[in-house]
């Protein structure tokens, strides 16, 4: 899935999206306003006592306009962008004559065109958001009116109904759950939509309203009042009291089902909805567009004020030359044009002639671009969406470009932040080891009595005796077989306990096995390998849980639940065996747990510690077991006070909370576990890249600082050369920010060798999860064939971008108005070729393009201004006319703009021949479509150049300007790529231009040598040795190679060889390469790392 | 996810040669071989064509004289637009030293008349001229009507600057001899000119058609009244007229008069000898300033002469060539480079 470029979008907007309700910055527009609530006072059941407040219903109105106000109010919000406004002032400046120095259908046509296109695509826009929102408000839910479940669509739901969810249902409102199918009152959402995590949320009702059940009579009944905040777009927080039977209760987030979630493995709930449409958190959420610029954004707008402040200069100019060349030259024109008595003044004609040029030189600015750069943005989205290669078929997601504003930072990103799990790791946790009672299980030792890899060799365990056994559980020490067969006690204990003290539920199916239904995969694991090994968990009923303990069926009496949470780190149950023992059972993070043992485990806290860091830097995820038996009598008094606090209305968690303390101590240490959360697939691969690329990484993780340092290890974001991985631990803000200070006093002090370095960070608060940007590993991939295919296809779009923006308005203006390209094209070329600006990202490459600009300009006038100068035709007629020059230049500037754009197209499909000789072609037709005689009789004001083209294009010296022309003004180009090639050759320059070196460097790699050298390079690093586990066979082979010939090669060779090396295999990288060589290609990237270790290293000494 | 499966199928986005960039494409690859006999080659053709252009321009003949200064007193009478109506003849004789072979040319040429000035440009009429309304004097401004309000045919200061001096060119085959060199006038303009671009309004008379209509101010007489004695050159359709309105691009620029009748004498050109243009001298010059001539040429194939487009060649060519070598010199030196790095 590919959530990177999701939250791209959804971060950059800051809204959260659920199919079907697209975004809108015009919520504003519809709802009406209605004065500040403060507090939200809301009856069940009751839609009159609710009517008295006006809280809005659940319609929701994402769209912008109706037929009606479509066009005032889309022509409103177009005129406020500058390029739109800087249009119509050069059309109100053409209306006055006086200055007019151009037709106003010069200006009208683009700006028409663009406000035409804008609007066409906002009204589609809305159109859909009409469509969606219909279609959303006309969602069907059951809804509790007159005591009866009434079918009812969700924009009739009114805030103080009772709505009954069905399983898999979206939620229609924010819901205050009431009852649920699950005991407890539980119920499991996904909110995925809201905040992206596929983990299901759990969810449980006050239990005095879980008791109403599916009761609907009861329910009809309920007539509790919630007093709640005002709408607000917290997803994590919600503060509110419901009043019913005369007590008050008070509500937090864990009982607030919200709009957009899913209900997930509940087969019904029963919730009573506080907010309503637009006052829903998600809604609340949307809406607060902040419109992202991107660098490239910034950077034109810069360089447009340039060209604007330069059009401005230039305007000055020339209207200082004209009003000396009125004083001194134009004087004594009087005779032919009696001017007027104000015009005689040369001084105002120098004032009405700036504005003149202002308008001539018009198309200087090139505002078209910020059309084609949105053009070519959503053009690049659609290839994202196109991409198989991001299609995710795990789950039938292909990449989906939510914004179109960003794509181009794609390529230029240099942070990335992740989470750790389910993003590098496929949150599926498999139990790899344990310890119980002091002794490591799951260790397989070979004859040397060496760790080996357990994925090796060994025969996994088998389960035959045991018919539920999972037949994808693998583990492969049989010693821990005989210990249950032996029957030791603590492992047997150990085994229960993975067995009763979870969250999951069970279900048969159809086929009578048994499924469990996980809120967290670790519990999962946990519990499948104790099912795996015996102790298999069956079912539970709210009071009882019933597991299979070796084939013997056993019911524990379920006697108290401590649920686990982000604060207590842990969780327990207190279960009363068929011996009518009491057995508190509990598991957790270690160094919780370590806390609350009994002082008599001094000697197995040790020894388990040290397993645990063992496991640890494996990088397993690992917990803590512990039980603890109970006095019945204590108990019973424990339970009394846990009842009293429950029933409290004051500080009622806080209260919980101790006596879930007071319990959970003296505990017995049973031993840990130990999961491994796979690396997703592509993870290595994808961080070297990333890192080649120089992305930086953050990591946010829950893990323990071991395991998090492994996992950065095993994905390659640490690596060997790193030398000193910095720890900054802190606990709050200001502590992290004075660790980071000294960190970075330390760095500079050893030369700046952290200078692409990441940075795990451990998640200390899990609040801080909302700061943090999430992407999948998929993304990741997403992310670099997104930026690899920008540079190889913006040229596509730059010959689109001309064809369609520039050479159209140069044809239609080059033929209308030719009159002034002649004296003014100086600047034009520059605008000719604004598709480059796309390319050129920094402001030096912009002013070699002004300079080329200039030159073409210069070309373009004075080439065919001399040849032109007292030369008569082949008939002996004068072609120095001016319509004919005009024909001359526009027709060099098209083959000139042609050529060069053809010149920067290296990769030619069928659609660029179709657009670079199709504009040719569209040129010559229009040209003589508007010089012709049947035009010009319809419209003999319009088309004055009848016959132009005929005679023009006929003359052998016309053709044989526009043949210098072109040669003149492409060939200095070519020599100065040519030069800039051979002596400061770009990477993907070397890439176009040794295609041979590089298929010669592929033949040399499927040697084998150079890469297996480098990968055993590499195998030294901690990432190699985890690629050694992984098992690959290429790898190892490489390996074998690689350490053969490193004692061949002499070392001074070896650098040299490097360098060479280190380009080939660079190429190679950004190669797109025949499958049969994917794996080499892999291999590259691997070896490409090692490289740009080994040779930075002697560089930097 | 178990709903999201059942689509699967469709959510595979389209395996087409667009939608997954992989439209068959040539990739231009521009090699170093390749650029640097690119810039060799089109250093000898540019050298080639320059020379060409070199040559053919100078077996151009061509013979230009100035009368502004000769006629002088002619001039100083223009001066005073009173004086308008007052005729003024100026003979300038001159001796050609060679034979014009072919077709010959006369041109008038004029200095420092900005023809191109953007308002005078726009000072006409071209619904007059194509006689569809002759009273349609829209874009004339300053010359859309006379004094009491009648529209001017043709109207606009283009019109009403016309070139109006006669140039009359005779052969003195002796000191008793003057013979007048045939010229024809027609084949000076544009096709399209002549026969779309200017009709006359479509009348029996032409001095009715163009009834409630006034002449331009500088011209002597009416438009209907240009060449009497030919219906197919009077009016809109003169070809001086239409050649005056096609509006030259410089302010110094020539523009074709006469064609020389080859017959008689002249069957092989103008041949050498001594010649004279009598001139009847009406246009105006040292109002502006500007300066006025005459001009007899001969033509080549790419037309008239101009050593400059040759030149730009010759120019255009050699910096190829001097391009190609430094360029060939750069990239012989870097291979060398780059060949003792991989000895090494």
């Amino acid at each position: 899935m590919l959530i990177l470029i999701c939250h791209l979008a959804a971060s950059g907007s800051g809204q959260l999206l659920r199919p079907g309700e697209k975004k809108s910055g015009a919520i504003m527009f519809c709802s009406k306003k209605k004065s500040l609530e403060v507090e939200r006072i809301v009856k069940a059941n009751d839609r009159e006592y609710n009517e008295k407040y006006q809280y809005t219903d659940n319609r929701i109105h994402t769209c912008k306009y109706n037929i009606l106000t479509f066009l005032p109010i889309n022509l409103f919000e177009q005129f406020q962008r500058v390029a739109n406004v800087y249009f119509l002032f050069l059309l109100i400046l053409q209306l006055i004559p006086e200055i007019s120095s151009l037709t106003w259908f010069t200006t009208i046509v683009p700006l028409v065109l663009v406000v035409t296109m804008t609007a066409v695509k906002d009204a589609t826009d809305d159109y859909f958001r009409h469509k969606s929102d219909n279609q959303v408000n006309n969602r069907q839910s059951e809804v509790l009116i007159d005591s009866k479940l009434q079918n009812e669509k969700w924009m009739n739901v009114k805030v103080g109904d009772i709505i009954k969810l069905e399983n898999n249902q979206f939620v229609a409102a924010d819901l205050l759950l009431l009852s649920s199918s699950e005991p407890h009152g539980l119920c499991y959402i996904e909110t995925a939509e809201l905040d992206g995590e596929t983990n299901l949320k759990v969810r449980h009702a006050l239990s005095v309203t879980s008791e109403l059940g599916a009761d609907i009579s009861r329910l009809a009944k309920f007539d509790g009042i919630v007093v709640c905040e005002a709408p607000n777009n917290k997803l994590d927080k919600f503060t509110g009291v419901l009043s019913w039977k005369g007590s008050k209760h008070s509500l937090n987030n864990e009982k607030i089902i919200l709009r957009g979630c899913v209900l997930r493995n509940t087969s019904w709930c029963f919730g009573m909805v506080i907010f309503a449409g637009p006052d829903t958190k998600l809604m609340q959420n949307s809406g607060k567009t902040k419109f992202k610029r991107t660098s490239i954004d910034r950077l034109m707008n810069t360089l447009v004020l340039w060209i604007f402040g330069f059009l401005i200069c230039l305007g000055i100019i020339l209207a200082i030359g004209n009003s000396i060349w009125e004083n001194q030259v134009g004087d004594q024109f009087r005779t032919f044009l009696f001017w007027n008595e104000g015009e005689k003044n040369s001084v105002f004609s120098g004032f009405l002639t700036f504005w003149s040029y202002i308008i001539i030189l018009n198309t200087v600015v090139p505002i078209s671009l910020y059309v084609s750069v949105e053009v070519i943005r959503l053009g690049h989205s659609y290839f994202i969406n196109w991409d198989r290669k991001m299609y995710y078929s795990g789950k039938a997601t292909p990449a989906q470009a939510r914004t179109t504003t960003l794509n181009e930072e794609l390529g230029q990103i240099e942070y990335v932040f992740s989470d750790k799990t389910g993003t590098l790791t496929e949150n599926i946790m498999t139990f790899k080891r344990c310890s119980i009672n002091g002794r490591i299980y799951g260790e397989v030792h070979d004859v040397l009595g060496q760790k080996t890899d357990m994925t090796k060799k060994k025969e996994a365990v088998g389960f035959s005796v045991n018919p539920q056994a999972d037949r994808t559980f693998q583990f492969f020490d049989h010693h821990l077989m005989e210990s249950i067969k032996m029957g030791d006690p603590k492992v047997h204990e150990f085994l229960r306990l993975l067995a009763l003290c979870h969250t999951v539920m069970s279900e048969e199916n159809s086929a009578g096995e048994l499924i469990y239904q996980v809120q967290s995969p670790d519990e999962g694991a946990l519990v499948t390998a104790a099912k795996n090994l015996g102790f298999i968990f069956k079912s539970r009923t709210p009071e009882t849980i019933t597991i299979e303990e070796l084939g013997t069926l056993v019911t524990y009496q379920l006697l108290a639940f401590l649920d686990f949470n982000n604060f207590r780190k842990r969780m327990s149950v207190i279960v009363r065996n068929p011996e009518g023992q009491i057995k508190l059972y509990s598991k957790g993070a270690d160094t919780i747990l370590f806390e609350r043992l009994h002082p008599s485990n001094e000697d197995l806290l040790t020894l388990t510690s040290d397993h645990l860091s063992e496991f640890a830097g494996e990088g397993l995820r690992t917990l803590a077991i512990a039980y603890r038996d109970l006095d019945d009598k204590y108990f019973k008094e424990w339970h009394k006070m846990l009842e009293d606090a429950n029933a409290a209305v004051d500080e009622r968690d806080e209260r919980i909370a101790g006596l879930y303390e007071e319990i959970e101590r003296d505990l017995m240490l049973l031993g840990a576990t130990a999961v491994e959360d796979k690396l997703q697939e592509g993870v290595i691969e994808t961080v070297t890249s990333l890192s080649l690329a120089n992305i930086k990484i953050w990591v946010l993780t829950g893990d323990k600082q071991e395991t998090a340092i492994n996992i950065g290890y095993a994905c390659n974001m640490l690596t060997d050369d790193m030398h000193d991985v910095f720890i900054i631990a802190g606990n709050t803000a200001v502590e992290v920010r004075e660790e980071l200070r000294k960190a970075k006093e330390n760095l500079f002090g050893q030369n700046r060798s952290f200078s692409n370095g990441h940075v795990v960070f451990e998640k200390k608060q899990p609040l801080e999860l909302d700061s943090v940007v999430e992407e999948t590993v998929t993304g990741d991939y997403a992310l670099i064939i997104n930026g690899h295919s920008l540079t190889v296809y913006d040229q596509w779009f730059i010959t689109l971008f001309n064809i369609v923006y520039t050479s159209l308005p140069v044809l239609a203006m080059g033929i209308f108005d030719q009159d002034v390209n002649d004296q003014n094209s100086m600047d034009c070329p520059q605008l000719y070729k604004p598709g480059q600006l796309n390319l050129l990202f920094n402001k030096h490459k912009f002013f070699i393009c002004v300079a080329h600009g200039i030159y073409t300009s210069l070309v373009l006038f004075f080439i065919p201004y001399g040849a032109f100068y007292n030369v008569a035709g082949e008939d002996g007629q004068h072609i120095a006319d001016y319509q004919s020059f005009a024909v001359t230049m526009a027709t060099s500037l098209v083959i000139v703009v042609s050529v060069q754009i053809a010149l920067d197209t290296s990769y030619w499909t069928i659609i660029n021949h179709v657009f670079v000789w199709g504009s040719i072609a569209t040129y010559f037709s229009i040209l003589f479509t508007m010089h012709s005689n049947g035009l010009f009789g319809i419209f003999p004001r319009q088309f004055p150049f009848v016959g132009n083209a005929r005679h023009s294009l006929t003359q052998k010296c016309i053709w044989l300007v526009i043949l210098l022309t072109t040669v003149a003004s492409v060939m200095p180009v070519v020599a100065f790529r040519f030069l800039k090639v051979d002596l400061f050759p770009t990477l993907s320059d070397q890439k176009r231009l040794s295609l041979h070196k590089v298929a010669h460097c592929v033949e040399s790699i499927s040697s084998g040598c150079f890469i297996s050298l480098w990968v055993s390079f590499v195998s030294r690093s901690a990432s190699g040795r985890r690629l050694k586990r992984r098992q690959d066979p290429c790898v190892g082979e490489s390996l074998r190679l690689g350490d053969q010939a490193r004692e061949d090669l002499d070392m001074l060779l070896l650098t040299k060889r490097a360098m060479e090396s280190l380009s080939h295999l660079e190429k190679i990288c950004e190669l797109k390469i025949h499958p049969r060589h994917q794996g080499w290609k892999r291999h590259c990237i691997i070896a490409l790392a090692g490289l740009k270790i080994y040779v930075r290293k002697p560089q930097t000494q | 996810m178990k709903r999201k499966s059942q689509d699967c199928q469709s959510r595979l986005p389209d395996n087409s040669a667009v939608k997954q960039q992989q439209l068959p494409a040539y990739q231009l690859q521009l090699s170093a071989n390749k650029i640097l006999s690119g810039f060799f080659a089109t250093g000898v053709f540019c050298l080639g064509v320059g020379v060409i252009l070199l040559l053919s321009a100078k077996t151009i003949k061509e013979v230009e004289i100035n009368y502004t200064e000769k006629c002088a007193n002619c001039a100083k009478l223009r001066e005073n637009a009173a004086n308008f109506d007052k005729e003024c003849n100026c003979s300038i004789p001159f001796v050609l030293p060679e034979t014009m072979k072919g077709n010959v040319y006369m041109y008038y040429k004029l200095y420092g008349f900005y023809q191109n000035l953007y308002r005078y440009i726009l000072s006409r009429s071209n619904t007059q001229l194509v006689g569809t309304d002759v009273k349609d004097v829209r874009n004339c401004a300053p010359f859309k009507t006379s004094h009491n309000g009648i529209p001017i045919a043709p109207c606009g200061a283009i019109a009403n600057s016309m070139f109006n001096d006669t140039i009359i060119l005779s052969y003195n085959l002796n000191s008793s001899i003057h013979i007048k060199v045939p010229m024809i006038r027609s084949g000076i303009t544009w096709w399209t000119d002549k026969y779309v671009k200017f009709q006359n309004p479509s009348f029996q008379n032409l001095s009715s058609a163009f009834a409630g209509t006034t002449k331009p101010p500088n011209w002597p007489k009416p438009a209907y009244e240009l060449d009497e004695e030919d219906p197919g050159n009077n009016g809109f359709i003169n070809d001086d007229f239409i050649v005056w309105m096609r509006t030259a691009a410089f302010p110094t620029f020539k523009k074709l008069y006469r064609r020389l009748h080859r017959i008689e004498h002249f069957t092989e050109g103008l041949p050498a000898g001594s010649y004279s243009f009598n001139i009847t001298y009406n246009f105006p010059v040292n109002r502006f300033q500007g300066e006025k001539a005459v001009v007899l040429s001969t033509l080549t194939w790419s037309g008239g002469s101009s050593l400059f487009l040759g030149l730009a060649y010759m120019v255009t060519g050699a910096v190829t060539w001097l391009a190609f070598f430094s360029m060939l010199a750069v990239h012989l030196r870097l291979r060398e480079r780059k060949m003792f790095f991989l000895q090494q």
